[in-house]
């Protein structure tokens, strides 16, 4: 994916161009692969709920307006969409069986706003130049300063604090155009 | 004329640093821009933070791709790499039993790094992308050795593994991969002295089987100089399990420029 911004894949798509289906799914389809995992528990389920999302927001694609909006977050509201009426279909389903053997049913719950919410910051970490999401991943999840930080990655000290910075920055931008609740 | 806490304290502070000076602390305290700014920073933090590692994200198998491209009539092929397939479910139990066994404190820091380490090493070939690693020129790589299933395993004959020893400042990392079939339990990362008996627990793999580890400061490498990868069951239990996956030794000549501290 490098050399090629959000922006232009969601270009290349409101465009139509004929190659930007698939520059959209190399993009996003760990993202909305991942939420409808998380969310849903199987993998045929998340299969099924990926290639849904991915075939209508194409069919879709005139009514994706990338200047009221992003095309992760666009992407991610069908895929909440979807995941829901799998939940529902899942729910309707069990019903019947226990209408008819009494079994006990389990009732599903809606993907989490903040389920949703972790897995694009994971998506938008993943994004970052190489030492960058190491020194997030480290400020984030060890218990290093910033200062051990640099000393483990062998990085300046200036350049650890602006890592630091920028990628906060970074996520939550992200976070605010494509998140659910943050 | 406001000046506002430097964006760079905020953010340390956002991380839960005690970065700045009390000037700094009062300010952000009183200030409404810096103390919003601060407060959304600190937001994305507990966001990641959250369950005490990142989300992992999983690329789709390649089937997805062709069904999609199918039904919507486009024939490009995304760049994307195969998904390869289903993890092992091992990091969940693992986690859940960590809080019991707090051998070493860096505990939560093998946590997180092991976490890393699913985006380290990317795709195959994991060592080779390590030993590429252009972040850190200073963190030079000091072993690389090849990982075999000892002859006692007969049933992980098909394992391999890597692990690298890189070495900074201070720290030295060994960062760890494997290949071998998914397994009920988790599997688990040892150095091994040379006595036979005594071993130091590294840390448990992540589901992808990658891990990254800092060795904790001290450890005389050219005695505990053999690692071992371990299939643990979910027992509870922090000893050896005996079960041996692959294993491998550091070449102490490598080591004799690594002094223990």
């Amino acid at each position: 994916m490098d050399g090629v911004s959000d922006e232009e894949v969601a270009g290349a798509f409101g465009d139509g161009h004929p190659d930007a289906l698939a520059l959209v799914y190399e993009r996003f389809g760990p993202l909305i692969y991942s939420i409808a995992l998380r969310s849903l528990g199987t993998r045929p389920d998340a299969e099924d709920v990926t290639q849904q999302v991915f075939v209508s927001a194409w069919r879709r694609r005139g009514s994706f307006d990338r200047h009221r909006g992003t095309l992760g977050g666009w992407l991610v509201t069908i895929t909440r969409n979807k995941v829901t009426d799998t939940l529902r279909e899942r729910q309707r389903h069990s019903r019947v069986l226990q209408v008819a053997g009494g079994a006990a049913v389990t009732a599903s719950e809606a993907p989490s706003d903040r389920l949703v919410d972790r897995i694009v910051l994971a998506d938008e970490l993943a994004q970052l130049p190489e030492s960058q999401r190491l020194v997030m991943v480290l400020a984030f999840y060890s218990d290093l300063t910033h200062e051990q930080v640099a000393r483990v990655l062998g990085l300046p000290l200036g350049t650890v604090k602006s890592h630091i910075r920028r990628g906060l920055q970074r996520l939550r931008s992200r976070l605010e155009a494509d998140g659910v609740a943050y | 004329m406001v000046s506002h806490t430097d964006p760079v304290i905020l953010a340390l502070r956002a991380l839960g640093e005690n970065a700045g000076t009390a000037e700094d602390a009062g300010h952000a305290e009183i200030c409404p821009h810096c103390r919003s700014e601060l407060a959304r920073l600190a937001g994305i933090v507990e966001l990641a933070r959250g369950e005490g590692v990142a989300e992992r994200l999983e690329t789709p198998p390649a089937q997805v791709w062709d069904r999609i491209a199918a039904a919507a009539g486009a024939s490009q092929s995304p760049a994307v790499p195969d998904g390869n397939g289903a993890p092992a479910p091992a990091t969940r139990g693992a986690r859940k039993r960590r809080g019991s066994r707090e051998r070493w404190p860096r505990g939560r820091l093998a946590t997180g790094l092991a976490g890393l380490a699913a985006g380290l090493i990317i795709g195959i070939g994991g060592a080779v992308g390590v030993a590429q690693l252009t972040t850190a020129p200073a963190a030079r790589v000091v072993a690389q050795i090849e990982l075999l299933p000892p002859p006692a395993s007969p049933q992980f004959q098909d394992a391999t593994g890597t692990a690298v020893m890189r070495a900074t400042a201070g720290q030295q990392l060994m960062i760890v991969t494997l290949h071998a079939p998914r397994a009920p339990g988790f599997y688990e990362v040892w150095l091994l002295a040379r006595d036979g008996v005594s071993m130091i627990s590294l840390g448990d793999l992540n589901a992808d089987q990658t891990g990254t580890f800092i060795i904790p400061p001290g450890t005389d490498l050219r005695n505990y100089s053999r690692i071992d990868i371990s299939l643990q069951p979910f027992n509870g239990s922090t000893q050896h399990s005996k079960t041996s996956v692959v294993r491998g030794s550091l070449p102490v000549a490598a080591l004799g420029a690594v002094t223990p501290h």
